[in-house]
C-alpha cells in the first residue's frame, strides 16, 4: 500500500477522483486535456467530494425511491423475458456549459430546418431527385417514403414539429450528429423524470447550480400544439400504440403532464372526413395528434394493411387538411441512415453553407466510388443496412459476424448498405458501485417548433454506456440514462407548467372520457370484484377443508361445483381463473395509464405478483385460507384507493358501475346455489360469510340463519353494501350522472333495463325470491351490462 | 373489343359487423389509347354512409366507403362496359440485360411509372436467392430484357401447377414458389420476385379476363374470378410491357385492367375487411362477356 500523495490528502476533490482515469484518445467531459476538472463541473464535484459515501448512497436511494413511487418504467423486449423494468437512471448528471449548449442548439436548429426542406421536397416537387442530388432508388426503396402521402402538404404547413438528435463528442472535441429522430422521438417525458429524480438526489447542489429549467420548453410546445386546434375542440391528443409499447409509460406520463388526451387508434374514428374521438358523450372532433406510433401503423386502409393499432381512413383527414400529425406521417424517411451520406452536400446546396454540426461520416454503397471507398476501408467502418433508422452501432454487428468475404458482400448488396466511420465517443462520469468512472456518452437533444421558431429542450437526457465500449449505449443492452444540466452564468427563476395565479381560480372543464378508457375502467371494476368474490368463496372452502371436513362432504362438493362455474380448477389451491381475473384487472388498468393513480397501479401490480407467487407454492387447506386472507387485504386496499381517493369524474363511475354489476351478479349466483331450498347444511352460513355479513346477520335477526333471513339480508336489504338491491341503487345513482341520462330525459334501453331489474327485485319477498328468480335476475344484470356497453363503451 | 363486365364480391360475418370502412379498387381503369370505360357503376350494400372517390399513388381510381349500420353481410358489385383496344404486336426494342441498370439509373424521377418503385422487396414480394436463381435459369440465352420476360413466364407456366385449392389470398409468395403451385396471384408474385432478383423492375396488374374464349381457342385459366398478371419495365425505349404468366400469353385484348402496383397489396380490390369480428366467408362471381 502506497500512501496517497500529500496534495490528495489536503484536496478532497483530488481524493474523490483518484480512480477516475479517462481513456486515451477521446475527450472526457469532466477532466480537461490538462488533467484538471473542467470549470463547469468544479462546483458540483466539490460538493460530491465533500459527502461521505454513505450520504451519497442514501441520496441516490432517494432518487430511486422517487422513480419507483412514480412508477417510472420502460418495457423490455428479450428472448426470454418481456416485462417492465425500472428506469435505468445514471445517478451522475452530465454538466454542459451554456456557451457549449447554445452552439449545439444553433447547429441543430439549422439541421432541423434543413431536414424540413428535404422532407417538403421529397413529398412535394421532388427536385432533389430530379436534379440528381438524391438517388431515386434510395427513396423508392425506403419503407418510410409513404406513397399515399406524396403530394400532400401538411395542414400546419410543416412536416416536422418535434424532433430529436443523438449527438456525440468526437476525438477532436467537436460534436457530431449520430442519428436524426424525426418519426416519433420518444424520451422527452423520461427526461422530465430524470430531472425530477436527479434533483432529488442533489437538491441543494441543484438549487445553487444555475441549471436551466425544462418547463419553459414544454410550455412553449404545449401552447403551440394547442394553438393548432380548431375552434371548439377539447384537447390535443397523443396517439400511442398502447401498453405493450416500450415507452407507453412515458406516453401516459407526458399526456398527464401536458394535459393532452392519451389515445389509441381505436379511440378514433372517421366521420365526414374528420378524425373523431369516441367518448362516452359521443364523437368529438380532434385536429391535432402528437403521434408516438410509427407512421406505417396509422391507417390500415392506406398504409400497413395488417395494422391493428391505427384508424381506418385517417389519411383522408390529413390529405384534406383536417388533421395535423406531429410529426407528419412520412417524416420518418429523414431517419434513413443512407441519407446522412448526402446531407453535407444538401446543406451546401439548400443553405449555401456546410453543416454547422457535421454528422457521422457516411458512404452509401449504391454509388460506385463510395462503394469502393467502403470496400477498401472496411475495417475502419461500421457497415449496416442503408434503409435502417436508429443509431448505427445498434445494428452494425452484422459486418464482422459474417465470415464471408466482406468485399464480395459489399459488391453484391451495394445499394442496401452504408459504411459509417467507427465512432469513438467522449466519456462522462458515471457511478459504478459507488465510484465515479468514465463511460462513453451520447446526448439526446429535443427540438420543438414554437411560434418563435425551433426551441431546444435544455438538457435532460444523455445515454451512458455501462461498459467502456462505445457501442453499449442502448438501454436494452444495459446502458443507462442521465439527466443533463445546462449550467448558466446567472440564476434562473423557477418555471413550472402552471400559469401564474391571477385572482379568481377557474376549474378547467373535464374533457369527455374516451369510450375505450371507460370500457377498461368498467372491466377493471368487474374483474377486481370477481376476484374478491372468488377469494371469499375459496377462503370459506379452504377454511372448512382445514377443519378436516371430508372433501366429498355435500357442502364442499357444492362449493367446488360453484367455483367450477367460474372456471376454477379445484386441483389448484390458487386456481388459475383467480390469477387470470387479477391479471385481467391489471391489464385493464394498464390501458388507462394516463387516468389512473400511480398508487392504484402499484397496488394492482403487487396484487398480481402476489397471486402469481401464491399459485406456485400455496397448498390446500389452512395455507390456502391464509393466502386468501392476504389477497383479500390487498384487494380491500386497492378498493380503498379507488373509492376514497379517486376523483369523482366519469371514469370513477365506470369502475363503480363495473363493481356494482359484478357484485350484484355474483351475489345472485351465490344465493342461487347456497340459499337454494336443496342446499346442504352449512350452505346458508357459507353464503353469509361470503357476503361478509356474519356480524350484521347476528345483529339484525338474532336467530340462526334461515333461508329467509339470508336472502333478506344479501338480496333485499338496501342498507347492506353487499346486497343485490343496494347494487341496483348504486347503478341507478351512477347512471343518473352519466351523459344522456337523468330525470328529465326519455328512458333509454339501458335505464329501462336497470329500472326493470330493480323493480322486479324490490317487489320480491324472501319467499318468492327463489333460485329460479335469482337466475332470472342474473340474466337481467347481463342485459344491463350489454346495454351499458352499447350506450357508452363502443 | 367491347366487354360487358359484372362482378360481385360478398362477405358474410358470423356475428354482425357494427361498422366498417373499406377502400375499393374494383372499376376497370381508363387507359388512354388502350382501354376506355363507356359506362360503369358501383353498388354497395348495405348502403354506405360515406362514399368518396380518390386516386392512389399509382394512379388507380379508388372508392372509400363506410358502412354504418350493423350488418351480417356486405356486397360490392360493379357493372361496366369497357372498350379494349388490341395492343399491336410488340417490337422488341428492349436493351440487353446488362444495359438495363444504366437505363434505370438514368431515370431520375419518382413519378408513378418510374422503374425504381418496382425493384427490391415490397409488401408481398421479397425476392430470395432461390427465386433469383430460378430467374437466371430462365434468362440464360436471352439476348434482351423482353426475351427474359417471355421465357420466365413460360418457365413458370410449364413448371407450376394451376391449383385454386392450393393457396389463399394471404399465401406468402415463398410458399407458392417452393410448392410450385397456386393461382394467378401466386404466379404473378413469383414472376415479379424472379424479375426483381434479376434487376428487372416488375409490378402487379389486377383485372379481368374474358370468360368465353374466341372461337377455336381454349378457355383461359382465371376467367371466372378476378385475374392478375405482371408488368415489367423493358428500358427507356420500350417502357412497360404486360405479360400473363398464368397462361403464358402476352396481354393483348382479352385482358381488362383494373389497377397496377408493386404487388397485390397495392391493388387489393377491397382493403380493410380484416377489422370486422371473426372469420368471414366470401364469395366472388365474375362475368366478362364480349359484345362483338
Amino acid at each position: 500500500m502506497s500512501e496517497a500523495p500529500e496534495a490528495d490528502r489536503r484536496d478532497p476533490v483530488a481524493r474523490f477522483l483518484k480512480d477516475y482515469r479517462p481513456p486515451a484518445g477521446v475527450p472526457d467531459e469532466l477532466i480537461g486535456a490538462d488533467g484538471s476538472v473542467r470549470p463547469v463541473w468544479a462546483g458540483f464535484i466539490k460538493r460530491l467530494a465533500s459527502m461521505t459515501p454513505e450520504r451519497l448512497a442514501s441520496r441516490m436511494a432517494h432518487g430511486d425511491q422517487y422513480l419507483r413511487d412514480a412508477g417510472v418504467y420502460y418495457r423490455r423486449y428479450g428472448p426470454q423475458d418481456t416485462g417492465q423494468r425500472d428506469w435505468p437512471l445514471s445517478h451522475c448528471p452530465l454538466l454542459v456549459a451554456e456557451e457549449d449548449w447554445s452552439e449545439i442548439a444553433a447547429g441543430l436548429t439549422e439541421r432541423a430546418d434543413l431536414l424540413e426542406r428535404i422532407c417538403a421536397d421529397l413529398y412535394g416537387a421532388n427536385r432533389l431527385v430530379e436534379q440528381g442530388h438524391l438517388p431515386a432508388s434510395l427513396i423508392a426503396q425506403s419503407p418510410e417514403w409513404l406513397r399515399p402521402l406524396v403530394g400532400v402538404t401538411p395542414r400546419s404547413g410543416h412536416f416536422l414539429h418535434f424532433v430529436a438528435f443523438d449527438i456525440g463528442r468526437g476525438p477532436d472535441g467537436k460534436w457530431w450528429v449520430l442519428s436524426d429522430r424525426t418519426q416519433a422521438p420518444s424520451g422527452a417525458g423520461f427526461a422530465l423524470e430524470n430531472r425530477i429524480a436527479t434533483q432529488r438526489v442533489y437538491s441543494d447542489v441543484f438549487a445553487a447550480a444555475n441549471v436551466t429549467r425544462l418547463a419553459g420548453f414544454f410550455r412553449a410546445f404545449r401552447d403551440t400544439m394547442t394553438g393548432m386546434l380548431e375552434e371548439g375542440e377539447d384537447r390535443v391528443g397523443i396517439l400511442t400504440p398502447g401498453p405493450l409499447n416500450e415507452t407507453y409509460f412515458e406516453h401516459a406520463y407526458i399526456a398527464r403532464y401536458l394535459g393532452f388526451a392519451l389515445l389509441q387508434g381505436e379511440d378514433l374514428t372517421m366521420h365526414d372526413g374528420r378524425a373523431m374521438v369516441r367518448t362516452i358523450e359521443g364523437l368529438r372532433p380532434i385536429s391535432v395528434l402528437w403521434r408516438r406510433l410509427d407512421a406505417a401503423w396509422a391507417d390500415p386502409l392506406e398504409l400497413n394493411e395488417g395494422s391493428q393499432l391505427g384508424t381506418p381512413g385517417l389519411l383522408r383527414a390529413i390529405r384534406d387538411g383536417r388533421l395535423t400529425m406531429v410529426n407528419a406521417l412520412g417524416a420518418g424517411i429523414l431517419e434513413t441512415r443512407a441519407l446522412m451520406a448526402f446531407l453535407p452536400r444538401l446543406s451546401q446546396l439548400l443553405d449555401g453553407q456546410p453543416l454547422r454540426i457535421p454528422n457521422i461520416a457516411t458512404w452509401w454503397c449504391g454509388q460506385p466510388s463510395e462503394r469502393a471507398h467502403v470496400r477498401s476501408n472496411a475495417e475502419m467502418m461500421m457497415i449496416s443496412p442503408a434503409q435502417a433508422t436508429g443509431l448505427a452501432h445498434e445494428t452494425a454487428a452484422m459486418a464482422s459476424a459474417e465470415a464471408e468475404d466482406i468485399a464480395a458482400w459489399i459488391e453484391r448488396e451495394g445499394p442496401s448498405l452504408v459504411g459509417q466511420e467507427r465512432i469513438h465517443l467522449s466519456t462522462a462520469p458515471a457511478f459504478v458501485d459507488g465510484t465515479l468512472v468514465p463511460r462513453p456518452m451520447s446526448l439526446r437533444v429535443y427540438l420543438a417548433r414554437t411560434a418563435s421558431g425551433w426551441r431546444a429542450m435544455p438538457g435532460g437526457y444523455a445515454r451512458i454506456g455501462m461498459t467502456a465500449e462505445a457501442n453499449d449505449l442502448a438501454m436494452q443492452e444495459g446502458g443507462r440514462v442521465a439527466d443533463v444540466w445546462i449550467i448558466g452564468r446567472t440564476t434562473e427563476p423557477a418555471e413550472t407548467m402552471q400559469p401564474a395565479y391571477s385572482g379568481a381560480i377557474s376549474r378547467a372543464p373535464l374533457a369527455p372520457l374516451p369510450s375505450r378508457a371507460a370500457d377498461n375502467l368498467f372491466w377493471l371494476g368487474r374483474y377486481v370484484e370477481r376476484a374478491e368474490h372468488l377469494v371469499r368463496v375459496l377462503r370459506a372452502l379452504h377454511a372448512r377443508l382445514a377443519e378436516t371436513e371430508a372433501p366429498d362432504a355435500p357442502l364442499l362438493r357444492r362449493t367446488a361445483k360453484y367455483l367450477d362455474s367460474f372456471g376454477c380448477d379445484m386441483d389448484q389451491p390458487v386456481p388459475e381463473a383467480l390469477v387470470e381475473a387479477i391479471s385481467a384487472a391489471f391489464g385493464s388498468a394498464g390501458h388507462v395509464g394516463d387516468r389512473f393513480s400511480v398508487d392504484g397501479a402499484l397496488a394492482l401490480g403487487d396484487l398480481t405478483r402476489t397471486a402469481e407467487e401464491f399459485a406456485l407454492r400455496v397448498e390446500a387447506g389452512d395455507d390456502a385460507a391464509r393466502a386468501m386472507s392476504v389477497l383479500l387485504r390487498k384487494l380491500s386496499g386497492f378498493g380503498g384507493l379507488v373509492h376514497d381517493n379517486m376523483y369523482r369524474f366519469s371514469g370513477w363511475r365506470f369502475i363503480s358501475l363495473g363493481r356494482a354489476m359484478e357484485r350484484a351478479s355474483t351475489m345472485c349466483a351465490c344465493l342461487a346455489v347456497f340459499a337454494d331450498a336443496a342446499a346442504p347444511e352449512g350452505a346458508l352460513d357459507l353464503a353469509v360469510e361470503v357476503g361478509d355479513s356474519l356480524v350484521t346477520h347476528h345483529r339484525r335477526y338474532a336467530v340462526a340463519t334461515s333461508r329467509a333471513t339470508v336472502v333478506d339480508l344479501l338480496a333485499l336489504d338496501a342498507l347492506n353494501p353487499r346486497a343485490v338491491l343496494c347494487q341496483f341503487d348504486h347503478i341507478e345513482a351512477h347512471l343518473a350522472k352519466l351523459p344522456g341520462t337523468g330525470r328529465h330525459r326519455p328512458m333509454s334501453p339501458l335505464t329501462r333495463a336497470v329500472l326493470r331489474a330493480r323493480t322486479d327485485l324490490a317487489l320480491q319477498t324472501p319467499e318468492t325470491l327463489d333460485s329460479a328468480a335469482l337466475r332470472r335476475l342474473e340474466d337481467e344484470i347481463r342485459e344491463m351490462s350489454d346495454q351499458l356497453t352499447l350506450a357508452y363503451l363502443t | 373489343m367491347l366487354y360487358d363486365i359484372r362482378m360481385t364480391i360478398r362477405y358474410q360475418y358470423p356475428s354482425h359487423a357494427t361498422a366498417g370502412r373499406y377502400l375499393l379498387r374494383l372499376m376497370p381503369a381508363v387507359l388512354p389509347g388502350v382501354q376506355r370505360v363507356i359506362a360503369g357503376s358501383l353498388t354497395v350494400s348495405p348502403e354506405p354512409v360515406e362514399q368518396l372517390a380518390g386516386r392512389d399513388f399509382f394512379g388507380n381510381e379508388t372508392v372509400e366507403v363506410a358502412l354504418g349500420e350493423p350488418h351480417w353481410e356486405s356486397r360490392f358489385s360493379i357493372a361496366a362496359r369497357v372498350e379494349r383496344r388490341r395492343i399491336s404486336d410488340l417490337l422488341d426494342v428492349s436493351p440487353r440485360p446488362e444495359d438495363l441498370a444504366r437505363d434505370i439509373a438514368a431515370h431520375a424521377t419518382l413519378d408513378a411509372s418510374a422503374p425504381h418503385h418496382f425493384l427490391g422487396p415490397s409488401t408481398r414480394v421479397q425476392p430470395t436467392p432461390e427465386m433469383t436463381a430460378f430467374g437466371r435459369e430462365a434468362a440464360s440465352g436471352s439476348a434482351t430484357v423482353y426475351e427474359i420476360i417471355r421465357s420466365l413466364a413460360e418457365k413458370i407456366h410449364d413448371e407450376f401447377a394451376f391449383d385454386p385449392s392450393a393457396t389463399e389470398v394471404d399465401t406468402p409468395v415463398l410458399e407458392a414458389f417452393e410448392a410450385r403451385h397456386g393461382v394467378c396471384q401466386d404466379f404473378s408474385h413469383v414472376m415479379i420476385g424472379c424479375l426483381r432478383g434479376l434487376g428487372i423492375p416488375a409490378g402487379y396488374v389486377s383485372g379481368f379476363l374474358r370468360t368465353i374464349p374466341p372461337e377455336g381457342q381454349p378457355r383461359l385459366e382465371g376467367a371466372d374470378a378476378m385475374h392478375a398478371w405482371v408488368r415489367a419495365w423493358c428500358g427507356h425505349q420500350m417502357g412497360w410491357v404486360e405479360y400473363d404468366p398464368t397462361n403464358a400469353v402476352e396481354v393483348a385484348r382479352d385482358h381488362v385492367v383494373i389497377a397496377t402496383g408493386r404487388d397485390y397489396s397495392d391493388v387489393a380490390p377491397i382493403q380493410g375487411v380484416m377489422r370486422s369480428a371473426g372469420m368471414q366467408s366470401t364469395g366472388q362471381s365474375v362475368d366478362v362477356i364480349p359484345l362483338d
